[in-house]
């Protein structure tokens, strides 16, 4: 398991993670031109490509919330199944020496 | 109020913390899925259509029309008024026929009987056709959901 | 009674006619050895997650998705504009696939460079080639799916490779297309391949593979079996489950943001009579395959080039299914030359990936 000695290095290197996902909103929002807007304009044909991406900025908010939620739970579940990992592994190594001693 | 004794134990704390954030996050991926089996229903909120294919329906006669994916029916009276109803019975779904010389609505499926104004009279169907609102308006005939602006 | 009285009770009485005790004590019993490539053994239980994503977005894409020629591209296209969130379940989908056949690669290559492979682990070997074999086999046939211009020429390049083999070739390409040519009949063949007739093949193996693997441990790397050291250990239950867990939650996390922020698009519906693309390319797992078909020259002593890449590549194909029994000296010269064939083969793989994204 990766112990992790420099909190401060975390909180950076989670800084960057999130700075970058959050650049790449800028190409997430290029593609709010709504997917029917071809189908509208070629009225008998099929458009040539359809990039899916939220309809309007509700949706657009709702998705950033969607994976800011999902990796609060994220992280918090960690930070629980780690504290669950060290009561594991104390449980296993008391078990260990109770061996040695009988 | 202080207690003597924790109502639970260290472990217990833990082990709920977990099962409830894994609860939490097992919901977040849960919601995508549902709100993608269960599509919204496809019924149009009103239905335009050119006056012109009905005016020269006889009195006591229908004609059918697509109301979204179901089937809708418009009704000439003998005084020349129209009704429209969503010609699916209100038992089990099937799709309905008008007999004009009984001047009746009837089910097939399982022998259900509407009055001429859609009212359920015989046989299973628990409630009367579901009505629609109809307005003439210019040379087009507008049919909408009851309470639709 | 109360509630955990009531708990205990079920489990009894599923206990008395099941006896599936017998799986959650052998779990309990479970070590997990603790050395330098434990980290490795993780990638095991990250493809059971990506394949049960694959089972669970693909059943939900099974109720929109109509395999026919005039539906496919059309049935995609509403299912990503139309159904509620549909594109982020195909994306999910997608992204899955490409997740879990990168980690069946990383599986196979640790295994490999471990030589987990030594007996009396042959047979999991083996059932973990069929398996990889499969998960191509998934990629492959998934990718023709959408029915637009450039899955439909890579089929139809992919389907055209059989054909070189000599003796029966013509078979195997007819076997796959339903025909002479790429049709609607090849695209509602491959839904069958994709939804009914791989999995059944995957489910039977993966139990094999996993059966295995429970009754003969979690193998040890070479060095500490040779020294017989005394390997610190792991109870598998909970220690390293929660361990596997972490990794899950950080996969999955990964997945769906990618998911999110990068959909794959829905090309044109294929025009059967049209020319074939600019650009056409398999997925990328194919890449180094399709550069090697590429540099080979046509004519190699008046034999066509194609027959003679692809007969290698049916050659290798056999001689690596049969590597346990190949390197059953591992720790010798032999082992050791073999070893650097599979950095060879990496290195290869990685070369022709990115010379044919250039």
């Amino acid at each position: 398991m990766i112990r992790v000695r420099k909190p401060k290095a975390l909180i950076l290197l989670m800084i960057c993670l999130f700075s970058a996902v959050f650049s790449l909103e800028r190409s997430f929002g290029q593609q709010i031109t709504p997917e029917k807007q071809e189908k509208s304009l070629q009225a008998e044909s099929k458009p040539e490509k359809i990039i899916p991406s939220p309809k309007n900025i509700k949706e657009r908010t709702a998705l950033y919330v969607f994976i800011g939620w999902m990796w609060l739970a994220i992280f918090v579940l960690i930070f629980i199944l780690r504290l669950k990992i060290k009561e594991a592994d104390r449980l296993y190594r008391l078990k260990f020496f109770l061996k040695n001693k009988k | 109020m202080k207690l003597k004794h924790s109502l639970f134990t260290r472990r217990q704390f833990l082990n709920s913390l977990l099962g409830g954030w894994l609860a939490a996050l097992v919901a977040t991926f849960l919601y995508p899925v549902v709100k993608f089996i269960f599509p919204p229903t496809r019924e149009p909120d009103k239905v335009v259509l050119p006056f012109s294919g009905f005016q020269d329906m006889g009195p006591n006669s229908v004609q059918n029309f697509s109301w979204g994916s179901k089937p809708g029916i418009i009704k000439k009276d003998d005084d020349g008024t129209y009704q429209a109803f969503v010609a699916v019975c209100t038992h089990l779904d099937c799709n309905v026929a008008y007999l004009p010389d009984r001047r009746k609505f009837f089910c097939a499926c399982h022998e259900g009987w509407y009055d001429e104004d859609g009212r359920n009279i015989g046989g299973p169907p628990p409630s009367p056709l579901r009505r629609l609102t109809l307005v003439i308006e210019g040379g087009d005939l507008i049919i909408k959901r009851e309470g639709v602006e | 009674m109360n509630l955990k009285e009531f708990r205990i009770g079920i489990q009894s009485w599923f206990e008395d006619r099941l006896g599936l005790s017998l799986i959650t004590k052998f779990l309990r019993k479970k070590e997990v050895p603790q050395h330098r490539h434990t980290i490795w053994y993780y990638t095991g239980s990250a493809i059971l997650l990506f394949f049960g994503i694959q089972v669970i977005t693909g059943f939900m894409l099974v109720f929109y998705y109509k395999p026919t020629l005039e539906q496919a591209n059309e049935s995609i296209a509403r299912m990503i504009t139309d159904v509620p969130l549909g594109w982020i379940i195909r994306s999910v989908h997608s992204w899955s696939a490409s997740f879990m056949i990168a980690i069946v690669f990383i599986h196979l290559f640790c295994v490999w460079l471990t030589k987990s492979y030594r007996k009396p682990r042959e047979l999991t070997w083996m059932s973990g080639i069929f398996l990889l074999v499969l998960s191509l086999a998934f990629g492959f046939t998934g990718y023709l799916l959408p029915w637009d211009d450039l899955s439909l020429s890579a089929t139809k390049v992919g389907t055209d490779i059989p054909r070189c083999i000599p003796v029966g070739g013509l078979w195997v390409t007819k076997f796959l297309r339903g025909g002479e040519d790429v049709t609607g009949d090849t695209l509602t063949r491959f839904f069958g391949f994709h939804v009914c007739i791989l999995p059944v093949f995957i489910f039977i193996l993966l139990a094999l593979h996993i059966y295995l693997i429970q009754k003969q441990g979690m193998s040890l790397p070479l060095d500490a079996e040779r020294k017989k050291e005394e390997v610190k250990v792991l109870p598998f239950w909970p220690n390293f489950v929660y361990r596997e867990m972490v990794v899950w939650f950080l996969l999955l996390g990964i997945l769906f943001t990618v998911a999110i922020f990068f959909p794959p698009s829905l090309d044109k519906e294929a025009d059967l009579m049209a020319p074939a693309p600019e650009g056409v390319k398999p997925e990328w797992y194919f890449l180094f395959l399709f550069q090697t078909l590429k540099i080979v020259p046509a004519r190699i002593f008046s034999v066509s080039g194609d027959t003679v890449a692809v007969l290698f590549m049916l050659v290798l194909g056999f001689l690596f299914f049969f590597l346990p029994l190949i390197d059953h000296k591992p720790a010798g010269k032999k082992g050791k030359f073999i070893t650097l064939i599979a950095y060879a083969v990496i290195l290869y793989a990685v070369v022709m990936t990115v010379w044919s994204l250039w």
